[in-house]
């Protein structure tokens, strides 16, 4: 146990397992142990090395400079603990206005202003001590100690070596505070990183909404194209069967009951064998194809609405990936345009396949678009370096000059209600930016338009990451 | 013998009418059909231009020329055709053109029920014989008329001439009595 310092001359204020002591219990504040309990166990410390029989510590209330908070004490009735001073009042305001110390002995000040202090709280007191505590020239709060009638009184000396004792205070005062500070700002640092992230989550999930959404506003863009599609093949296919079942009904007729016309009368109601052979076998071939293309066209539409789940890169074909994007529009296209194609060879590309499908979709769509009748769309692909390009070209309506630099702005459409939403370029440029590409575009007002897709071969770490973080988050 | 021409850009879609027209073995049958297919309208207005045709029965949607453009050309160069659309998918514009500009006598949706477009075909070109014959029918009665009144005419010129010349009298003895 150390050695309490004497009230006397003899003190041992300076002791330095005392002081070592102290600075421990200031160490405390940082190990995230109540900081009242730390407050309250450095002013035990005190009062024990002052040899007083209490004491108490103030510090200044956050954001003002001459309100003063108990924050520990002993021996105080109940309710000072936490109490507020008002401004200038007392021995603490006093030593707070002043800034300097003050040794009070029955009742008197005698230090630098022989004032009588009338206001004490314990009557027991004879002898009391205050100090500032001082950060850098800054009052940070005060410190008392008290002695009790009966007992030898403090010394202008016991004033002084209390000082240094103060000032280590301060600091253990002031680091405590700071380091309550730096937990407050860092929680609410961690707070905010925290809505940070949730904010981001929900930019994320709102964004992949949008793509989703523009994505089914697309299949309603090419819904009559697609119904075409899918009704011709059913057309012919139903009404071969229909034939189908004639053929095999007249071929396993009994040949005794000649199926006769009466309209006709004539020979031709006799079936041909050979004839309904051969056609119903021709028959059957191109109802297979219809029904491969109701298929196809089912699958692509199947693969090209499905969300969420395509968030994870592939070494792609990215011919593939036009030729199924090209079966959708093809025939909302083929009634106004030609579609000439020029590929270059291409490699794998690591990418999305389902969102670049959406990207090419909606270049086409507008290429379609662009065009009234009798026109060409060409669309043309190679190698550059580390990036492929593809090229869509339509000899349409053109963009005005003081649209061009809208088109990517989510929501600018020039088009009629119904026929866009003005997310398919924004959607398609934020696609392909995220893969780490870019879309340039090229127009002239009556001459049609050009709009290339470039993207990297080999997706970047950082951007398989985010894109790895994004698919981390919608999971 | 009725003469069909099919026209639908899909070559499927010509080739299950075709049969469709062609086999005997359903009913209603298709009197006597004779059919002529083509999957492009341009094609198609040539044959109508050199070729008799009864009924036309187009696709809609078409590249190059869509089914109520086709029809009206159609209907420039042989008024007397029977018109049909056969389509997947059109819009309100292109059915109020269909009718009123191209007076098409059936619109029928694509996929088709075989019996209802074979009757419809059958009723299409009995309307068209229907109309035709009313028309011959009616030039004939127009042509007596006209003989009618030409008589008629000449009657009243001659009466005019030689007033009571259109009102013979005759006399017991089978003399004609003239007055004067």
């Amino acid at each position: 146990m150390i050695e309490p310092p004497s009230a006397s001359g003899t003190s041992k204020h300076n002791d330095f397992a005392w002081l070592y002591a102290l600075y421990e219990l200031g160490q405390k504040v940082a190990t995230g142990i109540d900081p009242r309990q730390v407050q309250r166990d450095i002013l035990n410390h005190i009062v024990s090395g002052l040899d007083a029989e209490n004491g108490s510590i103030a510090l200044l209330v956050d954001g003002t400079d001459d309100v003063l908070e108990i924050v520990a004490g002993t021996d105080l009735p109940p309710g000072v603990l936490g109490s507020r001073l008002a401004p200038g009042v007392g021995v603490f305001g006093h030593v707070l206005a002043t800034g300097q110390s003050l040794l009070i002995n029955g009742g008197v000040a005698e230090t630098h202003l022989p004032v009588r202090i009338n206001e004490r709280r314990d009557r027991n007191t004879d002898s009391a001590m205050c100090w500032p505590l001082r950060v850098n020239d800054r009052i940070i709060g005060t410190l008392a100690v008290n002695r009790a009638a009966g007992r030898p009184r403090y010394t202008v000396a016991d004033l002084d070596r209390g000082q240094m004792v103060t000032s280590l205070l301060a600091l253990v005062m002031a680091n405590h505070r700071m380091h309550v500070e730096r937990e407050k700002r860092i929680s609410e640092l961690s707070q905010l990183n925290a809505e940070m992230q949730r904010i981001n989550a929900l930019l994320e999930d709102a964004q992949d909404q949008i793509i989703q959404s523009e994505k089914l506003a697309s299949i309603g863009q090419i819904a009559a194209g697609v119904a075409h599609e899918i009704n011709n093949p059913v057309a012919f296919v139903l009404s071969n069967l229909y034939t189908l079942e004639s053929y095999l009904t007249g071929l396993f007729k009994p040949p005794e009951q000649p199926a006769v016309t009466p309209a006709s009368g004539s020979a031709a109601a006799l079936p041909d064998v050979d004839f309904l052979r051969e056609d119903g076998i021709a028959l059957l071939h191109e109802s297979r194809d219809g029904l491969l293309r109701v298929k196809r066209i089912v699958e692509d539409l199947k693969d090209f609405s499905r969300g969420g789940a395509d968030d994870t890169l592939e070494s792609a074909d990215l011919h593939k990936v036009l030729e199924s994007a090209l079966n959708m529009v093809r025939n909302e296209i083929k009634y106004k345009a030609r579609i000439e194609t020029r590929y270059g060879a291409l490699p794998l590309v690591e990418c999305l396949p389902l969102r670049i499908n959406q990207v090419f979709l909606n270049l086409l769509v507008n290429a379609g678009q662009a065009i009234e009748a009798n026109g060409t769309i060409t669309i043309s692909s190679g190698v550059d370096g580390r990036e492929v390009w593809f090229c869509f070209e339509d000899n349409g309506c053109g963009i005005r000059k003081e649209h061009l630099h809208h088109i990517f702005e989510p929501f600018f459409t020039t088009k009629p209600v119904g026929q866009g939403t003005g997310l398919g370029l924004s959607v398609s440029y934020s696609i392909v930016r995220k893969h780490g590409g870019r879309i340039d575009v090229d127009s002239e007002l009556g001459q049609g338009t050009r709009f290339t897709v470039r993207l990297p071969v080999r997706q970047t770490a950082a951007a398989v990451e985010s894109e790895h973080a994004v698919a981390m988050k919608a999971a | 013998m009725a003469k069909l021409l099919i026209v639908d850009d899909e070559p499927n879609v010509v080739s299950a009418l075709r049969r469709m027209c062609l086999n005997s073995m359903m009913t209603p049958a298709i009197p006597d059909a004779q059919v002529t297919t083509c999957t492009s309208p341009l094609q198609a207005l040539k044959h109508v231009g050199d070729h008799r045709v009864d009924l036309v029965i187009s696709d809609y949607r078409m590249p190059g020329m869509d089914g109520a453009t086709f029809l009206t050309r159609v209907k420039e160069l042989q008024p007397d055709t029977a018109r049909m659309i056969l389509s997947a998918y059109t819009d309100m514009e292109g059915i109020v053109r269909a009718i009123n500009d191209a007076g098409i006598f059936r619109f029928v949706s694509k996929p088709w029920s075989d019996a209802d477009l074979r009757f419809s075909i059958v009723q299409v070109l009995q309307h068209r014989e229907l109309l035709l014959e009313n028309q011959q029918l009616a030039n004939e009665v127009r042509v007596q008329r006209g003989i009618i009144s030409r008589q008629q005419a000449e009657l009243e010129r001659l009466e005019a001439e030689s007033p009571g010349i259109t009102r013979v009298r005759w006399t017991k003895d089978g003399g004609v009595v003239l007055e004067d």
